[in-house]
């Protein structure tokens, strides 16, 4: 009897915990702070972790900042020793939840919604609130993208006097992610 | 005569310059592998202790030999653990369970979904 209950408790706790989950492991997150008439500083990322929770809009991606790759070798250098410092902090985060999310409205023409969250580069944290998603669902895959300004100095990034006419203050980070269910 | 010697220096510091900043980016698949070891031998170490793993391979060429667990447009997994993303993956239907040695960058440790990322990967011997 006892073993029983157990096995009761045991599926419903796995139907409570049963959450549905969309991941990618090759999301792409790009950022550019080119300023006009110079080489452009402008890099990618197409190995970037994200999962969303359907059930309730939470999303996380991780960045491996080692992975952002720059037309310019050098300036790919630089980005990693000099302003990422990707040897101490070799990762960014993204943690969120997208305002009323709901599964079944998803279509395969894309709709906007408003995600708020916590990001974190290079140590330190800001948080982002009602930032512009489009999201679409074709077929099992849901696709969510966007882009937002942020500036360099809010992640305690100095940019050298002698190159800051080269690069903007101001950054344009680009996100694209097309999840699978799993 | 002390002009053109003037010139050919200014010519040589200028070449020089220019392939400095123009410098090619690392070729993976040239260098050699710092480390050589297993799939599991290595996800192991991040299950010990993620955060000095990490340190210890990060942007380091490594040479991994596991089984394919995973097929996906221009990446693969070992092990269910090991992801390996491709510059350009040649052989899209190699059937999973074939047991292959890769070449590629160390890019972190994925916490997300407990996987370790390389890049650049290519195929060694195949």
């Amino acid at each position: 009897m006892k073993h029983l209950i157990c096995i009761a408790l045991l599926c419903l706790s796995t139907t409570m915990f049963a959450q549905s989950k969309y991941l990618t492991k090759t999301g792409t997150v790009g950022f550019e702070a080119s300023v006009p008439s110079f080489e452009e500083v402008k890099a990618t990322n197409s190995a970037v972790t994200a999962v969303i929770n359907t059930d309730n809009g939470e999303f996380a991606a991780l960045v491996l900042v080692k992975g952002f790759r720059f037309k310019n070798a050098l300036m790919e250098e630089h980005f990693n020793e000099n302003y990422a410092e990707s040897d101490t902090y070799p990762k960014a985060s993204f943690k969120g939840k997208i305002k009323d999310f709901e599964l079944s409205k998803l279509t395969n023409q894309s709709q906007n919604f408003k995600i708020s969250g916590a990001l974190t580069f290079h140590g330190k944290t800001n948080q982002f609130n009602d930032l512009d998603v489009k999201i679409s669902k074709d077929n099992e895959i849901i696709n969510i993208s966007g882009n937002f300004k942020t500036l360099a100095s809010n992640f305690d990034i100095k940019i050298p006097k002698i190159v800051r006419n080269k690069i903007a203050e101001d950054v344009l980070v680009t996100f694209n992610f097309k999840l699978i269910k799993k | 005569m002390r002009k053109y010697i003037i010139l050919l220096v200014l010519l040589i510091l200028g070449i020089i310059g220019y392939n400095y900043i123009y410098q090619e980016h690392r070729n993976i698949s040239t260098e050699s592998p710092e480390h050589i070891l297993t799939a599991d031998s290595l996800f192991n170490q991040f299950s010990e202790n993620p955060s000095d793993s990490e340190k210890n391979y990060l942007n380091k060429t490594i040479e991994v030999s596991g089984v394919i667990s995973e097929m996906g447009e221009s990446n693969l997994v070992l092990n269910k653990k090991i992801f390996c993303q491709f510059k350009n993956l040649s052989n899209r239907n190699l059937p999973t369970n074939k047991i292959v040695k890769i070449k590629g960058r160390f890019l972190g440790y994925d916490e997300l979904l407990e996987e370790v990322k390389l890049d650049q990967c290519v195929f060694v011997n195949h």
